[in-house]
């Protein structure tokens, strides 16, 4: 740009009335193989960026967003996790020596300040990893460490059981009919799990089952899954109101 | 010389496909976003039932008020909702449903609510008069006459639905 | 016709230094995997970059429908996402994308680390990194309870919980971020609701500015 008198500038702003015209510069004249930016390299970082692009969307219409049921504080079965990035630091707090002050404060304000603080803690002119084994062999320690704790928070859940148990259904309106013959036997054998709305506490849900009356009986003298057997206490009579109470509370629900 | 040219050409030829490729990422991602905003625009609004809202029997030359209440359901939430209309019988024994709104500035319109009008619908805010057929009276602020509700007559029941322009608008 | 509204503009404003600052700069063979394979390294940056710009938009999209109240925040979502065209793959992008950018900042931290590259005269540019990394985690942290479904509820609890195990801070902070000392319930997703929308990206861009600005001046590190 020209510097000092007989500049012109546009109307009285300080914008130059003298227009460049605009070359591109000619990076071939560099050492090695540089290029410009616009467009050459950028156009190898979108054809990236498309390809990445398309594989990112179709994760997306493959494997919908999780949703789970809307919270519920008393659901006292329910076993609370945090998304797979902080697995590592719930694993790591779950251990016996691990106290929280310990494991939520010290040990991650550690290794996190030092990766904030890396450029002062290794500084060394020498750039190759193997040129600096303490701050290579720490930082690969951190990452097993990290890979480790969350893999064994990972297999220690089963997710297709959590995820079946915890399926996205609205907060269902059915009535309880306290009058029904069926209702004083489930308040004394099953409300204390199954909830007073039949939509489980400790036990699941028993809305939306596809058991007859006849298998629900059986599971309630013999139990299922995690349920012990001779929940049920009662004569005959009151086990088969009960299973029609059950039967009737599921049919309401799917009108 | 020529290879000059030539080098502006490959530079232009950059760009465009710099262009093509921006604007395929920019396609893929706002594509589904932009359906997604733009669904409300798109949604068939499902057609609402009719509802039985009086007995015949309560219905004269007179118009009279009549208030019920629809389920309506907005997106995730789902409310009751009042809804108003005028009704009577005109001199061929049909029945007529007109919506309180107000043509002007959609205030509520009481029938007979200024003496000095009788038999004629006033809109207090700004002195809107409308005749008993529901048209607007001339010179007076609303400049259309009032919606109808559509009507049907099961047995001795009245049905309303929604709202639709006056048959003489 | 463009070339004559960009010129009508450049007279005025003077555009044309803005972008030729952004666009006109070299690219060095050693980060050009065209020429060294191995170069894809560096792409983790621009990809971590890429993933946020779909996050802020898909982000502005899902609040068209989102309501941040413990009433209804779990019924909007399920609505948006069952009834709403193309709400499951919005909703879906949004959820990836904070997993997928985790990932492309991890690596992308490793590469820097392993190549020495925060080294003088880079130190701060490292810095600033590391800071986004905590607000990236920090975004996911409170995104997660938007759903306010069991899994939102329960992390959150337990994290205000860890919270609160801090010494001498603990209990103030879980009571700022909870918005009660007791109860995690309506004031803590609004809470939430706030940071995750409003405060952690406005940290975010500050930061992200402050980042590409850097390496504008100082370039991108040399080959080893």
């Amino acid at each position: 740009m020209k510097k000092g008198k007989g500049m012109k500038f546009v109307g009285d702003s300080r914008i130059s009335a003298d227009k460049e015209r605009f070359i591109p510069k000619d990076y071939s004249e560099y050492p090695g193989k540089t290029e410009a930016f616009w467009p050459n390299f950028l156009l190898k970082e979108w054809l990236v960026g498309a390809v990445f692009l398309v594989g990112f969307l179709c994760l997306a219409v493959a494997h919908p967003a999780p949703l789970e049921g809307p919270a519920d504080p008393t659901d006292a079965s329910y076993l609370p996790l945090p998304d797979w990035y902080f697995l590592f630091l719930y694993q790591f707090l779950k251990y016996d020596f691990v106290t929280t002050v310990y494991g939520a404060v010290i040990v991650p304000g550690i290794a996190f300040g030092a990766l904030f603080l890396a450029p002062f803690l290794d500084r060394g002119k020498e750039r190759r990893p193997h040129k600096r084994p303490i701050a290579t062999s720490l930082m690969l320690l951190g990452i097993i460490s990290v890979f480790w704790l969350t893999y064994e928070a990972a297999a220690a859940v089963d997710w297709e059981e959590k995820a079946e148990e915890n399926k996205p259904e609205p907060t269902s309106e059915v009535e309880i009919d306290t009058e029904h013959p069926g209702y004083a036997a489930y308040e004394n054998s099953c409300l204390s799990c199954h909830g007073g709305e039949l939509e489980g506490t400790a036990g699941p849900s028993l809305i939306g089952i596809d058991y007859s009356a006849e298998e629900i009986e059986e599971i309630a003298i013999d139990g299922i899954g995690d349920m012990p057997p001779g929940q049920f206490d009662g004569t005959d009579e009151e086990l088969q109101q009960l299973a029609e109470f059950i039967v009737s509370v599921n049919e309401q629900a799917e009108d | 010389m020529s290879e000059k040219r030539n080098q502006v050409s490959r530079r232009q030829f950059l760009n465009y496909t710099l262009t093509g490729v921006g604007g395929f990422m920019a396609a893929g991602m706002l594509a589904p976003m932009v359906r997604f905003a733009i669904d409300p625009v798109l949604k068939t609004s499902a057609q609402s039932d009719m509802v039985a809202v009086a007995d015949l029997s309560e219905i004269s030359d007179e118009p009279t008020r009549i208030d019920w209440t629809i389920d309506q359901v907005d997106g995730w939430y789902e409310s009751e909702v009042p809804k108003s209309a005028w009704v009577y019988k005109d001199e061929n024994d049909d029945i007529i449903a007109l919506s309180p709104v107000c043509k002007h500035l959609g205030c509520f319109v009481n029938w007979q609510g200024d003496e000095s009008h009788p038999d004629q619908f006033y809109c207090p805010c700004h002195d809107g008069r409308y005749y008993k057929s529901g048209v607007n009276v001339p010179n007076t602020p609303p400049e259309e006459p009032l919606d109808e509700f559509e009507v049907r007559i099961d047995g001795q029941t009245l049905y309303l639905g929604q709202t639709k322009p006056h048959r003489e608008a | 016709m463009l070339q004559k509204i960009y010129d009508w503009v450049d007279e005025r404003v003077d555009i044309t230094p803005l972008w030729r600052d952004i666009a006109d700069h070299e690219v060095p063979e050693h980060v050009n995997p065209a020429h060294h394979f191995s170069a894809f390294v560096y792409c983790f940056g621009g990809l971590t970059f890429f993933v946020t710009v779909i996050q802020v938009l898909s982000g502005m999209f899902l609040t068209m429908y989102y309501v941040h109240d413990i009433e209804n925040a779990w019924r909007s979502v399920y609505y948006l996402q069952t009834e709403v065209a193309h709400g499951q793959i919005v909703r879906g992008m949004h959820h990836w994308g904070a997993s997928v950018v985790i990932v492309m900042l991890f690596l992308h931290t490793l590469r820097v680390f392993f190549q020495g590259a925060y080294k003088k005269p880079r130190e701060l540019n490292w810095m600033v990194g590391v800071l986004i990394f905590f607000v990236m985690l920090g975004l996911g942290l409170t995104g997660y309870l938007l759903p306010w479904d069991n899994k939102a509820y329960f992390a959150t609890q337990v994290t205000l919980e860890i919270a609160e195990g801090v010494p001498f801070v603990g209990e103030a902070t879980k009571a700022l971020l909870a918005g009660d000392p007791n109860i995690v319930g309506a004031q803590t997703l609004t809470r939430f609701f706030a940071i995750h929308v409003f405060f952690l990206p406005a940290a975010l861009f500050a930061l992200m500015a402050i980042h590409f600005i850097m390496i504008r001046k100082q370039g991108i590190s040399g080959p080893l």
